[in-house]
């Protein structure tokens, strides 16, 4: 793991290394007792540029600290899931309607912008390091948690508006239903690494075939939980 | 290029659940049948075999089984004085895209609605009067009776070997069932499926407050079950993944599963995915309609189809869309009320209140798509709106279908939306906790209609759907007192947290899923002037053109359509048949 986290934080640049990066003792501590969290799993991104890069580990690294129940947001292969969403169908809005005339319409019609939601996601990044060097005198990537993580809650609460891009929206549409679906969607897409959230809540994953166990362990702990499977663990 | 074919029989539009019933009727009486749907053929497809089938990101986030908005979404405006956007990326309700259309993504969930239903004006008329509905509810008969349709739903309960326990068999009320069920003349065909841990806590509160709690009655297969066509159901696996999803275990009631495969074993059954309708081809002069033209997917070719009679067949709003594109009927206009075509349209008022038990596992993950426990007392006109000031219900159940923990993961009151606290309740909670919902009507409202949207057009150069829609006073009233009657429900369960209880409210909002139960636009009634089709479901101007699914509701009840629809879809087979032999008006 030492390497690759090196590697990636030599690739988006020295400020990588300050405060919300790197592997806190409590993640390592989190670490199964197998030895599987260092399973490498995919690396290095295909759509982030090393700003982004930087950036979007930040983001995870506050939005899911290392502690007694997790590695890091970036450990966990949170960024790199993003990453993939946006290089993909996600990205490019493959199955969003995209033809004008375009008007901002009212929070109920939902998306309303004439760019890609990986563009959006690239220009809300844009935004917030603008909003937060001008706030702090720093970068995002370099904020003490505490200070990243309040920032993040005046953009989900819509009190982060020195900006013409609404990061509002860029974190209600965009970051806060990838950060989720990093989490919780299955490993093969390049989060959840190791199944890391699913063995926190207790969800078993595959096969799922429960027509004994509805009944077996109905109002029961079903200790298939402990022990979730993929689809990466029958492919 | 264009190119003309030869003609067919009767050509149906949309190969979902309606098309391939009504075919099942008519093959056997020798007509001859074409099914056109847009979609692709699922069976074999990722989405249909493990492991590619247990991706909630997939199916469940992305909803890759319903409908590409890409191609075509529908336009929203929330009143006629407002300009409709189109709605880019639309999660309120999830049409089906391909062959078995939204009958493969359904959860199963199977209602025979209340006995008075179709007479739903008449009875509330008869026990409040008139002055009861205000002129702005247009609610209406449907010209037929549940006592018409009965033997339908027999047939469709056996062919999809629904479970469940009867509450009313032969007007006698059975214990276990549901006491408001309209009568049965035989019990399901099959015994109800498994009970959630979910269910047995409802079950408990029920029975504290004097309710009658019964299982819903469900199409996902308790058992390996051989249908009267000879077709198999393989046994539920309760694995969490079926309303969004293909059943990869052939256990839910799909048409892919059930009904198509008999019919492509038929001479004279044709079905071509891939085959976009564009438009009809009507005879204004003549008032018939001659066929339907038809994009080729696979050869980019615009086809001619004709046709000596043509159905309607596809989901709710391209029902409406083809006859107001193809200028048949009158269009409906909500500022003098006149005209017919794209009126009553209703979607379903549902709410929900999270629960949690701290002592209590629920193990979200092990359920089907109808492992529900259903209290009907205050649904439909169940119950006395003498003094309430609205008219109609809703259902109260353990809204317990899976456990994908992307979606699924209900989080007490005043958890953070991150961090350690966030992962911390995700980790206490996920496994006990669900979601108590309430599943309501909707009556039709003069200002909530369709039309065609006059800017915005789909790929292939249609003017999409206008959607004009909102919440209405009667309808959020009514939310309001169900949910009141859920939160009781869910203190008398003893729930360690009960959540905020959210009442639906306007403006109704296309981000937040509700049901794909969106009905209405071209309803069916004994009166021309406000009906598009007869009892019968036969156009009133036009007399080889039929039209049958969720667009011929005058109204959406506090049930799940598709119980009612299949049988009103069997029905309109055996019509077929009759008009087949001997065109007329039925």
């Amino acid at each position: 793991m030492g390497s690759r986290r090196a590697f990636i934080a030599g690739a988006a640049g020295a400020a990588a290394l300050l405060p919300i990066h790197g592997t806190s003792t409590a993640a390592a501590a989190a670490a199964p007792a197998d030895g599987t969290a260092a399973a490498p799993g995919a690396f290095g991104y295909t759509y982030l540029g090393p700003q982004e890069a930087t950036f979007v580990e930040a983001l995870v690294n506050v939005m899911c600290p290392a502690d007694a129940l997790t590695p890091n947001g970036t450990d966990c292969g949170l960024a790199i899931y993003i990453d993939r969403q946006l290089a993909g169908d996600f990205g490019k809005g493959g199955r969003l309607y995209q033809h004008g005339p375009w008007h901002p319409g009212k929070p109920q019609h939902g998306y309303q912008l004439p760019l890609k939601p990986a563009e959006f996601f690239s220009a809300g990044i844009v935004a917030a390091r603008a909003v937060a060097q001008a706030r702090f005198g720093k970068s995002f990537e370099q904020l003490a948690p505490a200070d990243a993580d309040a920032f993040l809650a005046d953009i989900a609460a819509g009190k982060a508006t020195e900006s013409r891009v609404s990061l509002a929206d860029w974190f209600s549409q965009l970051v806060y239903p990838l950060f989720q679906q990093a989490c919780f969607a299955d490993p093969v897409y390049g989060g959840n690494r190791d199944k890391v959230f699913w063995k926190l809540v207790g969800y078993p994953g595959l096969p799922a075939f429960h027509a004994q166990n509805m009944v077996q362990f109905r109002g029961k702990p079903f200790p298939g939980a402990q022990t979730p499977k993929s689809i990466v663990d029958f492919s | 290029m264009n190119r003309k074919l030869k003609s067919r029989q009767v050509v149906f539009v949309g190969g979902g659940l309606m098309a391939a019933l009504a075919a099942r009727q008519l093959v056997k009486d020798g007509v001859d049948v074409l099914v056109l749907e847009r979609g692709r053929d699922h069976d074999a497809g990722p989405e249909h075999r493990l492991p590619s089938q247990r991706d909630e990101l997939r199916w469940g986030v992305r909803n890759q089984l319903a409908q590409d908005w890409s191609i075509e979404t529908y336009t929203l405006r929330h009143a006629r004085t407002e300009t409709a956007l189109p709605v880019r990326t639309l999660e309120a309700f999830l049409p089906g895209d391909g062959v078995g259309g939204a009958g493969n993504h359904w959860n199963g969930q199977c209602f025979r609605w209340a006995e008075y239903d179709p007479q739903l004006r008449t009875r509330l008329v008869d026990r409040y009067g008139a002055a009861k509905l205000p002129r702005e509810m247009p609610i209406q008969d449907w010209g037929v009776t549940y006592h018409e349709l009965e033997p339908y739903h027999e047939t469709f309960e056996k062919l999809f070997g629904v479970a469940g326990k009867a509450g009313n068999l032969r007007g006698q009320i059975q214990e276990g069932g549901n006491p408001f069920e309209a009568p049965r003349r035989e019990e399901y065909p099959q015994p109800p499926i498994e009970i959630t841990e979910a269910g047995v806590i409802v079950t408990e509160g029920a029975r504290k407050l004097g309710y009658k709690p019964f299982p819903m009655a469900a199409s996902n297969s308790p058992h390996v079950y051989v249908n009267p066509d000879g077709m198999r159901l393989g046994a539920c696996q309760y694995c969490g993944h079926c309303e969004r999803f293909i059943c990869e275990s052939n256990a839910k009631g799909s048409p892919e599963v059930l009904l198509y495969p008999v019919l492509k074993r038929s001479k004279n059954f044709e079905i071509r995915p891939y085959s976009h309708v564009l438009r009809l081809d009507y005879d204004r002069a003549a008032k018939r309609v001659t066929g339907v033209r038809y994009l080729d997917l696979e050869t980019g070719d615009e086809i001619e189809q004709p046709a000596d009679v043509v159905v309607l067949s596809a989901f709710t709003f391209t029902n409406t869309k083809l006859l107001l594109l193809g200028r048949i009927g009158e269009p409906y206009d909500a500022a003098t009320r006149r005209g017919v075509v794209g009126r009553n349209f209703c979607h379903q008022t549902n709410s929900s209140i999270n629960v949690f038990y701290k002592d209590r596992w629920i193990n979200p993950f092990m359920a089907s798509g109808s492992s529900q426990t259903i209290v009907d007392e205050f649904n439909g006109d169940n119950f006395d709106h003498s003094g309430l000031g609205f008219v109609g219900g809703a259902y109260i159940f353990n809204n317990t279908t899976n456990g994908r923990p992307i979606s699924t993961r209900p989080l007490p009151p005043g958890t953070p939306q991150w961090g350690t606290k966030w992962k911390q309740a995700s980790a206490d909670w996920y496994t006990h906790a669900f979601s108590l919902g309430t599943i309501g009507s909707c009556y039709p409202h003069v200002e909530n209609y369709l039309s065609l949207d006059p800017t915005y057009r789909d790929a292939y150069g249609v003017p999409l759907l206008r959607i004009t829609f909102d919440w209405r006073d009667n309808e959020t009233k009514m939310s309001e007192y169900v949910t009141k009657k859920a939160v009781e429900l869910a203190t008398a369960t003893g729930a360690t947290i009960v959540g905020p209880a959210v009442p639906r409210k306007a403006p109704y909002d296309a981000r937040v899923y509700q049901t794909t139960h969106v009905v209405g636009g071209t309803p069916m009634g004994a009166d021309p002037h406000t009906s598009v089709v007869s009892p019968h479901l036969q156009h009133w101007d036009v007399e080889n053109l039929f039209v049958v699914g969720g667009s011929v509701y005058g109204h959406n009840a506090g049930y799940n359509p598709t119980g009612l629809m299949a049988a009103i879809g069997l029905r309109l087979g055996d019509d077929l048949s009759r008009y087949a032999k001997r065109p007329q008006r039925l």
